[in-house]
């Protein structure tokens, strides 16, 4: 079992009435909140959060990218990796991954090939790279992408970024949105033929496909936890099979909100203010902003409007509306919270229960003070990580998981 | 209501389109705004003045290979390579909105595949210091209401239907959805592609509907048009906003007649001659 301590990096201190004032967190949220110095405080405490992280021994530490998010403050993940990778490259248990780079919005993509190669090199070959279509709020509100254009744009992003990181020849590319005649980017990666890539998405048919036939690992990042995670994953796996591919549980992840206490009354007492903040009002989104008209193929729209129209399966976001109870938000699963035991309990039973490999774990979580992070964080890692860590032991991660430098560098630097 | 006859017309070897047909009398190409192609009062009527031609924009209705589409010059020879399979070497194009621009645009790209130009409200254009809203974040009730004057009217009532049965809803919702990918795909995120710096190339005739209240392409976005085409005229219509061919549907009929009737099939020749 793999643990993976990542990091939203939100802005911690929106008004109290920020929900009820301002129409979103996203895309539109009113620049004049945002504190520098304020800022300046959250980036280091959030950065100080993932280098303990580090200390802790956590498998990998993780950051992801979004723009005008009061909730995402990493318009470049790149940045904070680079950060990052400075203390990773002296751990021999803790990984570095971008969760990732929404790679229709770099231009040339080939900056992704370039950057992610810095930060394979600058760790030591311990980087995972992170392929998100990105969100329709970041690439189509935002970035401005068209919509039609989008996923188009992915895939050839991604097409171009992989064929030059499998090979040292120069590369000439006459693609829809690209055309390039000299493609070589310096450096290469330090993991050979690339670093892992891990495909975080929603749960549409074209994203498990595509995870699953380039061997890549898929990680449904959802805000709502298991419960919900598994109503994805259990497609995931069937599609999986009807591929033919194997069951390795590392090709699959998924993002959970876990908050420990000492007792499970305790955590109450901890967290429920924060996990308010953030289901209130990080989750706060415009729905004139939300989905820009052919974001999703008309197959997921299809789908996604049967289950919401029929009533048969009411949406998180309706649930939370409808309002839940610390308890509510406990039993469907969107936050893990209690003492050590009970957290082990909920998780061991789950993992099992989805077959995932990677836990994406959210320990700083809305408006969460550094200590109460720390806290969170070093219980995790001393209480309950050692009592998960044998699930799917048994199975080979090394496709999924970063193998350090290249054999071929290794001899060259001992000659 | 007549029933228009549609044609499916393979435009080329990645665009078909699927075209309504009603009416006698001289052909009139009709395109249909971003909301989609329905066969309105305004169709109707039209149709029984002259024969009304109307494809829908690739993507939408029967029409396919949007995905075929690069962008907005694509479009437009998919719009020629139409005109061919209609038989239609050169022709008198009435367009709405969206497709008054595309109406435009193909006026301005090849002088002599359109004869005479009724842009209705069209889109195009960008103001800074009077920005078209965006369509593209509104909720559907929004987008009902800032196209009309009088947001009680029926029209606005027909724009806000939603049928109840959940199997037409989920229909409606996907065609709606259909409708504005297409649309999105010509005018993400500005719908400005250009066409200004085009406008001075369209030598033919041209008449520019609008309404007076159009909150969605105000008014005057029409004098900049008239000032950008050589050949144009402007009637602005009272009581009336951006769907001024439903809301004053009479008016904009003896405007369009008037217009298409007053030059002759050879009056572009006549003239450029």
């Amino acid at each position: 079992m793999k643990f993976v301590a990542f990091h939203l990096m939100p802005f911690r201190e929106l008004p109290a009435d920020f929900e009820e004032t301002y129409p979103s967190v996203w895309v539109t949220p009113p620049k004049k909140l945002y504190d520098p110095k304020k800022g300046h405080r959250m980036y280091h405490d959030y950065l100080d959060e993932l280098e303990f992280e580090v200390d802790l021994g956590f498998d990998a530490v993780g950051v992801n990218e979004h723009h005008s998010n009061a909730y995402g403050l990493m318009p470049s993940p790149n940045l904070m990796g680079a950060i990052l990778s400075r203390k990773v490259r002296h751990s021999d248990q803790t990984s570095l991954i971008v969760l990732g780079n929404s790679l229709a919005s770099y231009n040339p993509p080939i900056r992704v090939a370039e950057e992610m190669a810095m930060l394979d090199v600058l760790s030591g070959g311990k980087f995972i790279a992170g392929f998100p279509v990105g969100t329709s709020m970041d690439q189509n509100y935002a970035y401005g992408i068209n919509p039609a254009e989008l996923r188009e744009r992915y895939y050839e992003a991604h097409d171009l970024i992989m064929k030059t990181w499998k090979t040292d020849e120069i590369l000439t590319y006459n693609g829809k949105y690209n055309q390039f005649r000299y493609i070589n980017p310096w450096p290469r990666p330090a993991q050979r033929p690339h670093p892992p890539v891990w495909i975080p998405g929603g749960g549409s048919v074209e994203t498990y496909d595509f995870s699953i036939t380039h061997n890549y690992s898929f990680s449904y990042l959802s805000y709502f936890g298991h419960k919900y995670a598994k109503k994805v994953m259990d497609p995931f796996w069937e599609r999986n099979d009807e591929l033919g591919a194997d069951r390795n549980p590392y090709k699959a992840g998924y993002c959970q909100m876990i908050c420990l206490s000492e007792t499970d009354e305790r955590a109450q007492i901890d967290y429920e203010g924060h996990v308010r903040y953030f289901f209130n009002k990080c989750l706060h989104v415009d729905r004139r902003v939300a989905e820009a008209p052919g974001y999703r193929t008309v197959k997921s729209l299809r789908a996604g409007l049967t289950s919401q129209f029929d009533g048969t399966q009411k949406s998180a976001s309706r649930m939370l509306k409808d309002g839940m109870g610390w308890q509510d938000l406990i039993d469907h699963g969107f936050i893990v919270a209690g003492s050590p035991a009970t957290v082990r309990d909920i998780m061991r039973e789950s993992l099992q229960d989805m077959r995932v490999g990677n836990v994406v774990c959210l320990f700083h979580i809305g408006s969460m003070p550094h200590w109460l992070v720390q806290k969170n964080m070093q219980l995790f890692a001393e209480e309950v990580k050692p009592y998960l860590s044998d699930i799917y032991s048994e199975w080979d991660h090394s496709a999924y998981w970063p193998k350090g430098y290249a054999q071929e560098q290794e001899v060259e630097m001992t000659e | 209501m007549a029933q228009p006859s549609e044609q499916l017309i393979v435009a080329n070897e990645s665009v078909t389109f699927a075209v309504k047909v009603a009416g006698q009398g001289k052909p009139v190409v009709y395109l249909h705004g971003a909301g989609g192609l329905t066969w309105d009062p305004f169709l109707d009527e039209l149709s029984n003045h002259y024969q009304v031609i109307a494809p829908q924009i690739p993507g939408t209705g029967n029409s396919s290979g949007l995905e075929n589409i690069r962008d907005l010059w694509d479009l437009v020879l998919c719009y020629y390579d139409l005109f061919d399979g209609l038989g239609l070497d050169s022709a008198t194009v009435i367009g709405h909105s969206l497709g008054g621009m595309i109406a435009l645009e193909l006026a301005a790209s090849d002088q002599s595949r359109v004869k005479q130009i009724v842009a209705i409200a069209p889109t195009g254009l960008f103001k800074d210091e009077e920005p078209v809203p965006d369509l593209f974040a509104m909720l559907p009730d929004e987008v009902a209401n800032i196209m009309v004057a009088d947001t009680a009217s029926p029209v606005a009532e027909m724009l806000r239907y939603m049928p109840r049965e959940t199997e037409k809803r989920i229909e409606a919702t996907i065609q709606r959805m259909q409708n504005m990918q297409a649309a999105a795909k010509f005018l993400w995120p500005i719908p400005d592609k250009g066409l200004g710096r085009r406008m001075h190339r369209i030598k033919a005739p041209t008449l520019l509907i609008w309404g007076q209240q159009d909150r969605f392409i105000p008014v005057s976005y029409a004098e900049d048009f008239c000032r950008g085409i050589i050949r144009s005229e402007l009637v602005v219509i009272d009581q009336a906003a951006h769907l001024v061919t439903l809301e004053q549907t009479e008016q904009v009929l003896e405007a369009v007649k008037g217009f298409v009737g007053a030059y002759q099939d050879d009056a572009y020749g006549r003239v450029n001659g």
